[in-house]
């Protein structure tokens, strides 16, 4: 009954391991399409192949990396330094990816002023309706 | 009775006992005995062999009932018959004779092989037998197949067969007679006494006079021990490494002496050195070259004189004691060398990385005492007058194993100025030798773990180096020059130029490498190489799995000092070394 349940455990893997690689093909085709409407050159279907092959089995890679470097850094959690980390061999890949970086600290920071605003405003609303209702019921 | 089993060529105990019971009469034992004495008067051996032939009979008795049980079926019978005839008639010659030809049959059909077994080792046989002590001859046989499978009965024709037989082949060997008749009979009259001091006496005499047979003791050459000493101090200045000295004692007084032992490759290295090396004014190089010396790995430091200086002092001992002044000593000295060798390199390079220097110098000297690169070493003879890039990559291609993290801290070390290079680079080497496992990738795979075990444990007596010879080819690659000559040896084939020169193109690896190492140490918000970053280069690579450990690596591919100085081991006492 073991051996059933991880033989249906390995094929759901196994099914969730070619999904996951469908979709990448898929995408890898998608750029492949715009970069040869781009540079009027043909892509054949096993350059697309092999690309996506080697990108699916980068991003394993990456993933083991990424584990490494999190636990290397005494962490549990998967951080933007791991992934620093990971793309300071490809100069303009780690410049693209600070600078993305940044923007997203930029944005989480304004969100987390939208936030804090927001929740003033609740406060101050939940305030002034505690308030408005004391009043009724002292009314 | 069996009759007529043996050859008559031979003369045999059977031949022999048939003789003397044909011509003896059966008479009482006493008449018997002197008939018999009087018809065989060969050899008074042979009258001792009547009279003990009886003892001898009672103890084969005695022997056959012990080991009945370990005989074949065979002897087992004969066992049997010869039991029952003891017990039935008196024991005179006659029977004992007669029960030894009944028994012979048995042991000559086996004979040839015993024989053939025994006489290409005779002389393993006969000084046991010569003792002839019933149990030594008891000894015997175990190591003779068929025969030890015999009754004691069985088993004493068939010794005195093969006594016989090895006697013979004495004969032959320091008579070059095969066969005379006297010594054939008192060897088979000794044969029939099977087991008798008293026989064994004529035997040993024998082989006293017979010098091919006798071992001889081992010639032991007088040792000149001033030679000996001298081979000492000639050998193991090289070979002691500064870096240990900074280790507990107790691990450089082992390493110093087993690492002299462990050279396999002293030639080719020692080869290797001198071309590496990169010249530079000798005085200023000399003290570097000391401590490097007793490295002797990467000779690259161009001077002579290192050389020289190590000839002064005595022992290994001495040596280590003198790394250690020597590295503070160099700290004093490397100005010199920095100023003498690259004046324009350093000071650019000062200038411009100033501020990134100092901190690289805090985390060196953090990390001196436990990694260092040879690289740098070798970077700073290589005399950098190029930027900081240049020098990482001197550094990376020096490190092709040892990659790691000293490699990370010898870049920021480069950097930062030569006068820490020289103390660093000895116990860099050191600690580089000590630390790594095994960085290699798949492709250079092949090159590092080979190179790696080699160069730690090729501890190369310096040879003197060829002064002012600049080198030839790019600087950061001059290091790997080393790597890939160890490289083509390895490769077990010849291999062309051009493959040589791919090799030395993997400084650029080795550099990144080092570059990781310094990432890995920074990403864990330190300033220090540690091996936890070794590891995560080497998880990296490939070659630290979930199922193999950094530890498993230095087991298997770096000789036991390095094992003992990187993997702890709890000792006697509660301690445990290295300390962690």
């Amino acid at each position: 009954m073991m051996e059933e349940e991880e033989g249906a455990e390995e094929q759901q893997r196994f099914s969730y391991r070619q999904r996951l690689k469908a979709a990448v093909h898929y995408t890898v085709g998608c750029l492949c399409e715009e970069v040869a409407l781009d540079k009027d050159m043909q892509f054949s279907k096993q350059t697309i192949a092999a690309i996506s092959e080697v990108t699916f089995r980068q991003c394993e890679n990456f993933a083991t990396d990424l584990e490494m470097f999190a636990r290397h850094g005494k962490r549990s959690t998967i951080n933007t330094e791991d992934v620093k980390l990971l793309a300071r061999r490809s100069h303009s890949l780690l410049k693209y990816i600070t600078e993305k970086n940044e923007d997203i600290a930029q944005l989480n920071l304004e969100r987390k002023a939208k936030k804090k605003k927001k929740w003033e405003d609740e406060n101050r609303n939940s305030v002034e309706s505690a308030e408005a209702g004391v009043e009724e019921s002292e009314n | 009775m069996a009759d007529n089993f043996s050859p008559d060529s031979e003369p045999t105990t059977r031949t022999l006992l048939r003789r003397v019971l044909d011509t003896a009469d059966p008479r009482t034992p006493r008449r018997a005995r002197s008939t018999l004495s009087g018809c065989w008067s060969l050899h008074s051996a042979q009258r001792d062999l009547l009279e003990t032939s009886s003892s001898r009979r009672l103890r084969s008795q005695t022997k056959m009932t012990a080991k009945r049980r370990s005989h074949t079926a065979r002897s087992v019978d004969r066992l049997a018959r010869v039991q029952a005839s003891g017990h039935l008639e008196e024991q005179t010659p006659r029977t004992l004779l007669k029960n030894i030809i009944l028994t012979a049959p048995e042991s000559s059909v086996v004979m040839p092989e015993a024989v053939v077994k025994l006489v290409p080792s005779p002389q393993v046989v006969q000084p046991s037998r010569r003792e002839s002590s019933r149990g030594s001859l008891e000894l015997q046989l175990p190591e003779l197949e068929p025969p030890t499978t015999l009754a004691p009965g069985l088993l004493a024709p068939g010794r005195r067969k093969q006594r016989l037989r090895l006697s013979e082949f004495q004969q032959g060997m320091d008579w070059g007679h095969l066969s005379q008749e006297p010594r054939e009979n008192a060897d088979a009259s000794s044969l029939t006494s099977s087991l008798n001091l008293t026989f064994a006496m004529p035997v040993q005499p024998q082989s006293v006079k017979r010098p091919g047979l006798a071992r001889r003791p081992p010639t032991r050459r007088v040792v000149d021990v001033g030679t000996f000493l001298q081979d000492l101090r000639d050998t193991s200045f090289p070979m002691a490494p500064p870096g240990e000295s900074h280790r507990t004692p107790v691990a450089t007084v082992p390493t110093d002496i087993v690492l002299e032992d462990t050279q396999p490759f002293s030639q080719p290295l020692a080869d290797h050195s001198p071309s590496v090396h990169h010249s530079l004014p000798c005085p200023s190089h000399s003290g570097t070259k000391e401590v490097e010396g007793a490295a002797s790995r990467r000779t690259r430091s161009s001077g002579p004189g290192l050389q020289n200086n190590h000839s002064g002092p005595g022992k290994p001992a001495q040596l280590l004691a003198r790394k250690v002044e020597e590295v503070d000593a160099l700290a004093m000295g490397f100005p010199n060398t920095s100023s003498i060798s690259g004046e324009d390199g350093v000071e650019p390079l000062q200038n411009g990385v100033g501020e990134e220097a100092e901190e690289s110098m805090e985390e060196s000297m953090s990390i001196r005492e436990v990694e260092k690169a040879a690289e740098e070493q070798e970077s700073a003879r290589a005399e950098e007058p190029e930027g900081h890039t240049e020098v990482t990559e001197a550094v990376g291609s020096l490190g092709a194993i040892e990659a790691k993290e000293p490699e990370g801290s010898s870049e920021d070390e480069d950097t930062s100025a030569s006068p820490q290079l020289a103390p660093s680079t000895p116990e860099l080497l050191q600690a580089r030798r000590l630390q790594f496992p095994e960085p290699a990738p798949p492709p250079s795979t092949a090159v590092l773990p080979s190179e790696l075990p080699k160069r730690l444990s090729a501890r190369i007596p310096p040879r003197p180096r060829i002064p002012g010879s600049r080198p030839r080819q790019d600087p950061y690659k001059a290091g790997l020059n080393h790597y890939a000559k160890l490289f083509s040896f390895y490769a077990k084939m010849p291999m062309e130029k051009k493959a040589v020169e791919m090799v030395e193109n993997l400084d650029k690896y080795f550099q990144h490498l080092c570059e990781d190492l310094e990432v890995f140490a920074a990403h864990a918000g330190r300033k220090t190489v540690r091996p936890e970053d070794l590891e995560l280069l080497l998880r990296r690579q490939g070659l630290v799995t979930d199922r193999v450990s950094l530890h498993v690596l230095v087991e298997r591919h770096l000789p036991l000092e390095y094992r003992q100085l990187l993997i702890p081991c709890a000792f006697s006492g509660n301690s445990v070394f290295p300390t962690q």
